[in-house]
């Protein structure tokens, strides 16, 4: 999955100096690059930087933004903000789960999407809102949402790697050219 | 970034350029402001941003003195894009790409104003030119998100033209780290991220506490749902925030401050990295910041998903790069927080309130709320309210004030109901509560708090048990599971309501869900434990007969919770058109076309589809 | 020197001192469970909770760790303090209701059922007291163990569920277990720690042949240990049995305070 990742995990250590207490951005980095935490990656990370395996478990564990399986082509991710809640994202998530099959924190068996709710994304003016690969897409109803993710998953995978932040805007705008071009192929 | 790239050496230097920036700029100047706050972008702001920058280079006109900026949040994210034209500060909505080649051509180059695109009041009618006409702004008060949508928040050069800086000079030029604190002290700033404690007693703590290094640690972390206050200002104002670390960093005596800002905030730490670098480039962090002596350097950590982190102490384990657990605060943070070293933990409104008290005085400062609540509070008005957004409103205005002036009053001109307010922790005040002002202390002795700011408008569909049910199942997944009341209580707790919202309830249900509270309240470890049960006790409290209706009818009385209404079809509207019929998952509704049709009770599972896909209303909730 | 009045008896204290050490010299009993005297404090099951007086307005702390630092009026058995301690445990017991060990210390406690359901899968018979993962951390320097996830489905784990490389197999997890949820497996050749998987050789008794302890626990006491804990463990291995019949005067040397806990069970 993830391509020269021992020198990888090297090189994300050094960003930071070597410094344990960084050990959240590091992960963060990793997975940024693999688009999830393989195990071979958080091994090497344990043993290069002199923490337990178990503490970088623990943590991948338990924070909600660490995915320890590899990510489908899509990230969905439902805004279960107070706001988006009251306005129905219960029952968009209820629609959306059945018709990929699938449930918070998992990928779908196609391999298209990967599924997660996720604590308010500070957009309630647009609720609910769904956040797909980066993109915010509001006033949805569960079956504008479905239809939406179907339109998302025939115009094919997105960027492999998760965006950086600094480099959203830019990819962001590839990403919108790429899907054009995807567009006009198939007519 | 910054075109100086030159370190500004002293304070005068740094005057000077504020001044060289301020004669460089022609009044004249014709610019055009887009919004890319998260509200706007997502509502497409980047494209029309991007169709600006176009229209300039297809139709230059004064190409020289007319430019398009990215602005921060302006607030008004109900209506976004927000797209402001100066001058005159002409105020667009709901601005379309396609809407660009117009305004560029009639606004920017003509001068001329597009009524099409100005702001209506539904109720008055009255059309509004500038953002001053529209009472959404003009019953606020703005004075830490003055600079959101006005400055481009990636440009250093338009928050120093601004007049920022000028608090850090003025510490740095004229002030002891002690008068820095009674400034801050007189100036009676309380926390706003949720607990209300005196900023400047804090702060005296800090510099007070034995141990090097000290830290500044901004908390970014905004984990209430409904909340995006923080956000607004990371993306929006961030110099303002890191200026606050800066004066903040002088004043107890540390060199290293640090920025906890959320995962889901991408935007937010883009724009703080960016401001970092460019501050590093003046000067203004670093060693020695303008000459004076005082270090001072600012790094960022995203958070990576658990609201726990909002939790001081649970904030530190994950800077440690640790689980977010709390600890026992037998000894607080102040003195012993990250690494086991003195450390300042303020939020990051908090800390943009400080370069203007600075600058201002306390007095001026203290002239603003009441008594024991200083200043302004932003409020992020969200829910059944007609114009969402980010509000700042003087301490004290009254809750009607707040929901009626600025937020336009309820959506659909539905009852209003109740105002949830302070995040998973607060409460929710009933309408007979209206004309109480907003203050620290008002919303704690009505049974809710002040929090980091959440005000969420709930009307009359909106069910109390189910409410309760919302947060608790928050807090249940937020829970971090160290201690067993809150791992073990929430769950519990949600088993119940989830019962109540089903007609499952049982008699002696209220007085179990009270007992776990005063239990989680007792002995849970950390705050969020000990307020986890609020929105259930809250509720309990002020809306008990709805529990009640719940429980001993099997009767929902906002018509909310699945099974415990009924859906019927209103024959005098119903004019046979099939859609419910086809679309019901369970084949519950017969009818001949053109005809009537009626919903099979015996059938059908209560999941609503019928209600949201009827074109005309027929569908009705009895 | 402060005074802490617990239940109306004035008791001396040392500063720094908690409650529970206080509480305990004089004979009060408080229940614990995430407390161990070897251990760092978590204050995590809040079993131990007791009512202090806060100048006016009475608090609920854990007495495990709260420190005393002046003189200090504590209620032990009033009426809100035997709440909290009751309530916790009735979440305790909805969680792990086949404990034996938690059973007995509820009916001590007062404490008959629990009012609530099972609310959770996540590990069968486990109240999360973290005191495996600390003396695995803090005592044998394995680190083999943490917690997994957060809230009502947090677990202890091995890293992603497997066997740990990290675990000697020393057992130490399944003696301080209090509620026996944790064991520790003797297979032909191995110890298996049960619900880790985590698995290490058998060593067996020269002599006698039974089941002496871990491969790994004897080179990690070798490892740490003197020239003469080498030479000891240099010799065939023998169980406590045989060595307390045949080499009890050669067995005066300590063992390093973390391992004294190391016993195995036999299933």
């Amino acid at each position: 999955m993830c391509e020269n990742s021992t020198s990888a995990v090297a090189t994300i250590i050094d960003r930071y100096a070597g410094d344990a207490d960084m050990l959240i951005p590091m992960m963060q980095d990793v997975q940024s690059e693999c688009g999830y935490l393989p195990q071979t990656e958080l091994k090497e990370l344990s043993g290069l930087l002199g923490v337990p395996l178990s503490q970088i478990y623990s943590v991948a564990t338990f924070y909600s933004s660490f995915r320890l399986m590899p990510k489908g082509d899509h990230t969905i991710q439902l805004c279960m903000g107070t706001v988006c809640y009251l306005k129905g994202a219960d029952k968009i998530s209820e629609a959306i789960q059945k018709e990929f099959d699938l449930v918070p924190g998992s990928t779908s068996p196609d391999g298209k999407f990967t599924y997660s709710p996720i604590n308010c994304v500070g957009a309630c003016a647009l609720a609910p809102v769904m956040v797909v690969d980066g993109e915010y897409h509001g006033g949805l109803e569960p079956g504008s949402a479905v239809k939406l993710l179907h339109k998302i998953a025939e115009a094919g995978p997105a960027d492999q790697a998760e965006k950086k932040p600094a480099a959203k805007k830019k990819t962001a705008k590839k990403k919108a050219a790429k899907k054009k071009a995807a567009g006009s192929k198939k007519k | 970034m910054s075109t100086v790239g030159t370190k500004i050496e002293s304070v005068k230097s740094l005057q000077d350029y504020r001044e060289e920036l301020l004669a460089g700029r022609d009044p004249a100047t014709r610019c055009v402001r887009v919004c890319i706050g998260t509200g706007c972008t997502a509502k497409g702001s980047l494209a029309v941003l991007e169709q600006f920058r176009k229209a300039a280079d297809e139709m230059p006109g004064d190409a020289e003195v007319v430019e398009s900026k990215c602005t921060g949040c302006h607030g008004f994210c109900e209506r976004g894009p927000i797209v402001v034209v100066d001058p005159g500060n002409v105020f667009y909505h709901g601005v379309q790409e396609e809407d660009v080649a117009e305004i560029w051509r009639e606004t920017a180059i003509g001068g001329r104003v597009l009524e099409r695109l100005l702001y209506e009041d539904d109720q008055t009618g009255k059309i509004a030119t500038t953002p001053d006409e529209i009472p959404f702004y003009s019953a606020q008060k703005r004075i830490v998100l003055a600079h959101n949508g006005v400055i481009d928040p990636t440009r250093i050069e338009e928050y120093i033209a601004a007049g920022g800086y000028a608090g850090l000079t003025k510490t740095l030029d004229s002030m002891q780290p002690d008068d820095v604190i009674d400034e801050i002290t007189r100036a009676g700033l309380r926390g706003r991220g949720g607990g209300g404690f005196l900023t400047g007693r804090k702060w005296r703590s800090a510099r007070r506490a034995d141990g090097e290094p000290k830290y500044v640690i901004a908390n970014g972390d905004e984990g209430d749902p409904g909340a995006f206050m923080d956000r607004s200002l990371m993306e929006g104002d961030p110099h303002a925030v890191i200026e606050g670390m800066i004066i903040a960093g002088y004043a107890i005596g540390s060199s290293r401050g640090t920025i906890y800002v959320r995962n889901e905030y991408p935007l937010a730490v883009k724009h703080l990295t960016a401001a970092i670098e460019q501050a590093r480039d003046l000067g203004l962090l670093g060693e020695n910041i303008l000459g004076s002596g005082h270090s001072f350097d600012v790094r960022i950590n995203r958070g990576a998903g658990a609201f726990v982190c909002g939790e001081s102490t649970a904030l530190m384990a994950s800077l440690e790069g640790r689980v977010g657990e709390p600890r026992a605060k037998y000894i607080h943070t102040v003195e012993s927080g990250l690494h086991g070293k003195p450390s300042l933990l303020n939020n990051v409104e908090t800390l943009a309130n400080v370069p203007q008290i600075i600058f201002n005085g306390a007095d001026w400062f203290a002239s603003c709320g009441t008594e024991k609540s200083k200043g302004t509070k932003i409020f992020s008005l969200v829910g059944k309210v007609k114009n969402t957004g980010l509000v700042e409103v003087p301490m004290g205005m009254t809750l009607r004030e707040i929901v009626y002036d600025v937020g336009g009053g309820i959506r659909d001109d539905k009852q209003f109901k109740a105002v949830q307010t302070g995040g998973p922790s607060g409460g929710c005040i009933p309408a007979e509560f209206l004309d109480e002002p907003v203050d620290f202390d008002r919303l704690t002795e009505l049974g809710s708090m002040m929090g980091s700011g959440g005000m969420i408008v709930l009307d009359e569909d909106d069910c109390m048990v189910h409410v309760a049910k919302y947060f608790l199942q928050f807090l249940k997944a937020e829970s971090c599971g160290k201690c067993t009341p809150c791992r073990e209580g929430t769950a519990q707790m949600l088993e119940v309501l989830t019962r109540i919202t089903k007609g499952k309830g049982r008699e002696g249900d209220i007085p179990l869900l009270e007992g776990l509270g005063e239990l989680l309240e007792d002995t849970a470890l950390c705050a969020l434990g000990k307020t986890a049960a609020y929105p259930v006790l809250s509720t309990v409290r002020r809306f008990r007969e709805e529990y009640e209706a719940h429980i001993v009818e099997g009767r929902c009385p906002a018509k909310q919770c699945p099974g415990l209404f009924r859906y019927e079809i209103n024959a005098e509207i119903c004019n046979g058109c099939r859609l419910c019929a086809k679309r019901c998952p369970v084949d519950a509704i017969t009818g001949e076309k053109k005809k009537p049709h009626k919903i099979v009770q015996e059938k059908c599972t209560n999941c609503g589809t019928c209600f949201d896909v009827c074109p005309f209303s027929s569908i009705m909730k009895v | 020197m402060p005074t802490v009045t617990i239940d109306d008896k004035p008791i001396e204290a040392r500063l720094g001192e908690t409650i529970l050490q206080v509480a305990r010299r004089a004979g009060v009993w408080i229940p614990t469970l995430c407390h161990h005297e070897a251990l760092s404090s978590s204050a995590s099951c809040r079993i131990c909770v007791v009512e202090i007086d806060r100048g006016g307005w009475w608090q609920v702390v854990t007495s495990c760790n709260y420190p005393v630092r002046g003189d200090l009026t504590v209620r032990v058995n009033s009426e809100r303090a035997i709440r909290g301690r009751r309530g916790v445990m009735q979440l305790l017991l909805a969680r792990c209701p086949e404990s034996k060990e938690l059973r007995k210390l509820a009916r001590r406690m007062g404490v008959d059922g629990t009012p609530y359901p099972k609310v959770t899968e996540a590990q069968r018979n486990c109240i999360l007291c973290g005191l495996c993962v600390r003396v695995c951390e803090e005592r044998i320097g394995a680190s083999a163990i943490s917690n997994a996830g957060r809230g009502v489905e947090r677990a202890i784990a091995a890293p992603f569920r497997m066997p740990s490389d990290d675990c000697i197999g020393c057992g130490a997890c399944a003696a301080i277990c209090p509620v026996g949820t944790i064991t520790v497996r003797t297979h032909e050749k191995e110890v298996e720690i049960s619900p880790f998987k985590s698995r290490a050789s058998l060593v067996r008794c020269s002599e006698c042949g039974c089941p002496v302890g871990s491969e790994l626990v004897k080179q990690a006491l070798a490892d740490r240990g003197g020239p003469k804990l080498v030479e000891i463990l240099a010799r065939r291995p023998i169980c406590p049995q045989c060595k307390r019949e045949k080499l009890a005067k050669e067995l005066t040397v300590a063992v390093p305070s973390g391992n004294r806990g190391t016993s195995v069970r036999t299933t």
